[in-house]
């Protein structure tokens, strides 16, 4: 077991260290000049050879490409992720700010997910029928609907028409918890609609499947309530799966929150990466990339071990 | 049966939390105003450098933090700022008088010598300054006393004092130039209170401000909204008081709310560059070609949903007591005239080019599909080159297209602002490689006139050349906007390319009850 961990976290450093080197090449091999950005902003500004020449010697864009990734990659090795080109500030500290909030949105829609997708699907499997069919056409039209849309109607519906909540923005949460929780909300309910009709897809064929299992018969034929028997024995079987998919559609959810962000004025990760991108901000892009690819990775190094834990077949293949 | 009633107990239990929520962000509307606005600000500005050129975000905190001799009033005519005033000794000397007793935020004294370094540094080439072109024009600046400031030109120039009353032109404290003039700290009304990065930036005011009597805002909070659309949300819904660089396709969105106002105003342009150094382009009477080929009012409707006018000529706006019309109009759609014009040039069967603009910016990207299909109609195929900004910048800076769409506004109203987009080294909003020895000198002569009728003469001179040597093809103003609950009092929109400088009016701005 010792030795499959240590092969799948060797696998996963491997794949962290190309994963970097691609993003730096590429961010290199783009055309657009960081120092042009800078001296100009988003405005139609001019700015002197000279002035051009200097910033770029002080970001060290002066330098050949291989001193750059050398220099870059031992920053790296020892923690150090860079500062950021437009304003100096260590990029592990920008990292620190943001990551948490947007890990909290994901955090409020998979618990979304779980508390309303698992009884959605559980009903659909017990009932069948046409409360089946009609959950069925929920959960469809919640992954086939683009978040953006989702996102796009929950302002209009509930900060525009009904006043409900603002439309959008931050508040931290030790100043102003409650300010912080009405924004949070709808973000994290635009996020969840996809991920709740997949758990409940999910949670429905699975407990289809139980259900007709011979110890759940024999639950039932030993005189166990029709409700204890659904919970202790059906539901509990069918989790498993459910919670894999969960753990995978993690990763879609991280994807997503690049546009709920920009819908909600959520000054999450996502939405410094892009704008990183469009300011050729490299420290900025190629450390939230690290940090995103790491995680995604540890991720599936934990469902890998999990796996493995579960069922000795895939230890030893 | 009793999962239905769970379920739908859950769901009232969500909607009650709601209703809770929403109550606590509420606040009595009874109150008397706080003098607090909330202000949607399009960007963040991660350092704020007032002497470059950073965009409309940045110009909006350099006009509310920092302050040079001059200013803005709310119709756009300079005004003294630090300045208490100013006069002309002969052509080229101006002499200012500084207020007494002035401050910057940090308590540090402004006198003449600070005056003298921030000048000294807006004139640096290497600084690259967004008025440079203007203030490498000083000859030298005297400080007589603490008080006194004497700038003397090399020559003349008719629009120097509205140049300096740009924002751009601060004064700034002596510590900003170890930092490549970066300054939250200034000499304006408000000073920063936090930087909340990516997220807000909130300013309170400053009672050591010269005028700091007149100022009725207590604190102003920018929330950061990069998203248009998300801004304007914001101001539908209450969040915010006031919006900056309202989207054009939300304009009629904003219009149809009783309780705002869309303060919109003729700002920057849209228009053509070429590179003149190779191709077809080379030659002026494709260029005129092109001028005469294009549909200007459908660039207006395509690209700024409807909000902004075609710009026939040169883009002088009518407003201008340098307006000329019939060469405002010079470049009137005919597409007769342009298809000869492209024969006289050898091009009867017309020929490929490639035409640089950016999808990142739906205006940029809308304006080149109107402009691409008028100059199919002339037998001109333009293959778009569409990769997002940055790369737009640069490849407009090395020259690397055949024709480009560019957006961009003078800094000043005065028709000087011309040169702007006909001389200087390559740069994007330019054409590249052009230079026309004519216009340049007419330029100079422009500057140095002080007679308003013989400056017009010079100007339309000016005008006549550029239409049939077409430097640039002029396509549209865009509506500038700001947009603003009724309760907001004092707020202005300036005129022109002064729209940017709108920030000076919030000195004056105050809220009050609806």
């Amino acid at each position: 077991m010792l030795r499959f961990i240590v092969k799948r976290c060797l696998l996963g450093m491997l794949l962290a260290f190309i994963v970097l080197t691609l993003i730096f090449l590429s961010l290199h091999l783009v055309p657009g000049d960081p120092a042009e950005i800078i001296l100009t902003g988003e405005g139609g500004g001019a700015a002197s050879p000279e002035a051009l020449a200097k910033v770029r010697a002080q970001l060290g864009l002066d330098q050949s490409l291989w001193n750059q990734y050398v220099n870059y990659l031992s920053g790296v090795l020892s923690g150090d992720l860079g500062s950021s080109f437009r304003d100096n500030s260590p990029v592990t500290q920008a990292v620190a700010e943001r990551l948490p909030r947007t890990l909290e949105l994901v955090a409020v829609a998979v618990l979304l997910a779980l508390v309303v997708g698992i009884p959605l699907g559980s009903l659909a499997a017990k009932r069948g029928g046409v409360i089946d069919a009609t959950i069925n056409l929920v959960t469809s039209t919640g992954i086939s609907v683009p978040v953006y849309v989702i996102g796009t109607v929950l302002v209009l519906v509930f900060s525009l028409k009904l006043g409900w909540f603002p439309a959008g923005g931050f508040r931290a949460a030790e100043t102003d918890f409650g300010g912080h929780l009405q924004r949070v909300l709808l973000p994290a309910v635009a996020l969840s609609f996809g991920i709740i009709s997949v758990v409940s897809r999910m949670t429905r064929s699975a407990v289809l499947e139980v259900i007709s299992q011979d110890y759940v018969r024999t639950a039932k034929a030993i005189g166990l309530s029709r409700p204890v028997v659904f919970r202790k024995h059906v539901l509990r079987g069918s989790l498993n799966p459910v919670v894999t998919v969960v753990g995978l559609q993690v990763g879609t959810l991280l994807g997503s929150t690049v546009l709920v962000e920009r819908i909600f004025n959520w000054p999450g990760l996502s939405g410094l990466l892009v704008e990183a991108v469009l300011q050729r901000d490299y420290p900025v892009v190629q450390g939230i990339v690290i940090v995103i690819s790491v995680i995604f990775i540890l991720i599936n190094i934990i469902v890998d071990i999990s796996y493995g834990l579960l069922d000795p077949r895939v230890r030893t293949s | 049966m009793s999962t239905t009633l769970k379920s739908s107990a859950a769901v009232a239990a969500i909607a009650a939390s709601a209703l809770v929520l929403s109550a606590c962000g509420g606040s009595s509307p009874t109150q008397a105003p706080e003098q607090e606005l909330q202000f949607g600000l399009s960007g963040d500005v991660p350092k704020l450098q007032p002497h470059l050129d950073q965009g409309a975000s940045a110009m909006l905190l350099d006009s509310v933090l920092h302050r040079g001799l001059l200013g803005y009033d709310s119709k756009g005519e300079v005004v003294p700022a630090l300045a208490e005033k100013y006069e002309q000794s002969d052509a080229t000397t101006y002499k200012f008088t500084l207020r007494k007793g002035l401050t910057f935020h940090d308590g540090t004294p402004l006198t003449s010598a600070e005056v003298k370094t921030s000048f000294q540094a807006l004139a640096d080439p290497k600084a690259a300054a967004k008025i440079v072109a203007v203030t490498q024009g000083i000859q030298a600046i005297e400080t007589p006393d603490a008080e006194t400031v004497v700038i003397k030109l090399k020559a003349p120039n008719a629009a120097f004092l509205s140049y300096i009353a740009d924002t751009t032109a601060a004064v700034l404290p002596p510590a900003a130039y170890q930092n490549a003039g970066e300054s939250w700290v200034g000499a304006g009304p408000f000073k920063l209170a936090s930087h909340d990065k990516g997220v807000s930036f909130v300013v309170e005011k400053f009672d050591g401000y010269y005028d700091a009597a007149s100022v009725q805002l207590n604190k102003i909070d920018f929330p950061i909204y990069t998203d248009g659309q998300a801004r304007t949300n914001a101001l539908l819904a209450g969040d915010v008081d006031l919006i900056d660089f309202v989207p054009w396709e939300e304009f009629d969105r904003v219009k149809a709310d009783q309780n705002i106002t869309l303060d919109a105003q003729s700002g920057p342009f849209m228009y053509l560059n070429f590179n003149v150094t190779k191709g077809p382009f080379a030659n002026a009477k494709v260029r005129e070609a092109v001028a005469l080929a294009v549909n200007r009012d459908n660039v207006v409707s395509a690209a700024l949903s409807g909000n902004g006018s075609p710009i026939k000529g040169v883009p002088i706006p009518e407003s201008s007591p340098f307006y000329n019309e019939s060469l405002a109009k010079g470049w009137e759609q005919n597409i007769d005239k342009a298809k000869s014009l492209l024969a006289e040039a050898g091009y009867a069967n017309g020929f490929s080019a490639r035409m640089l603009s950016t999808s990142q910016y739906a205006f940029h990207r809308d304006t080149a599909l109107s402009v691409q299909s008028d100059l199919a109609a002339v037998g001109i195929k333009l293959d778009l080159d569409l990769p997002d900004w940055a790369t737009r910048v640069s490849k407009g800076n090395a020259g690397d297209y055949e024709i480009a769409v560019s957006g961009s506004a003078g800094v000043v109203n005065d028709p000087s602002f011309l040169s702007k987009f006909v001389q200087g080294p390559a740069e994007h909003t330019r054409s590249f490689g052009y230079d026309n020895a004519n216009i340049n000198a007419l330029l100079a002569q422009g500057l140095s006139e002080a007679d308003e009728a013989k400056r017009k003469a010079v100007y339309d001179d000016v005008s006549r050349t550029i239409l049939t040597d077409v430097p640039f093809v002029s396509l549209a103003g865009r509506a500038q906007a700001f947009a603003y609950q009724k309760s907001v009092t004092g707020f202005s929109n300036l005129p022109g390319f002064l729209t940017f400088n709108s920030g000076y009016t919030l000195a004056t701005t105050s809220i009050v009850s609806k």
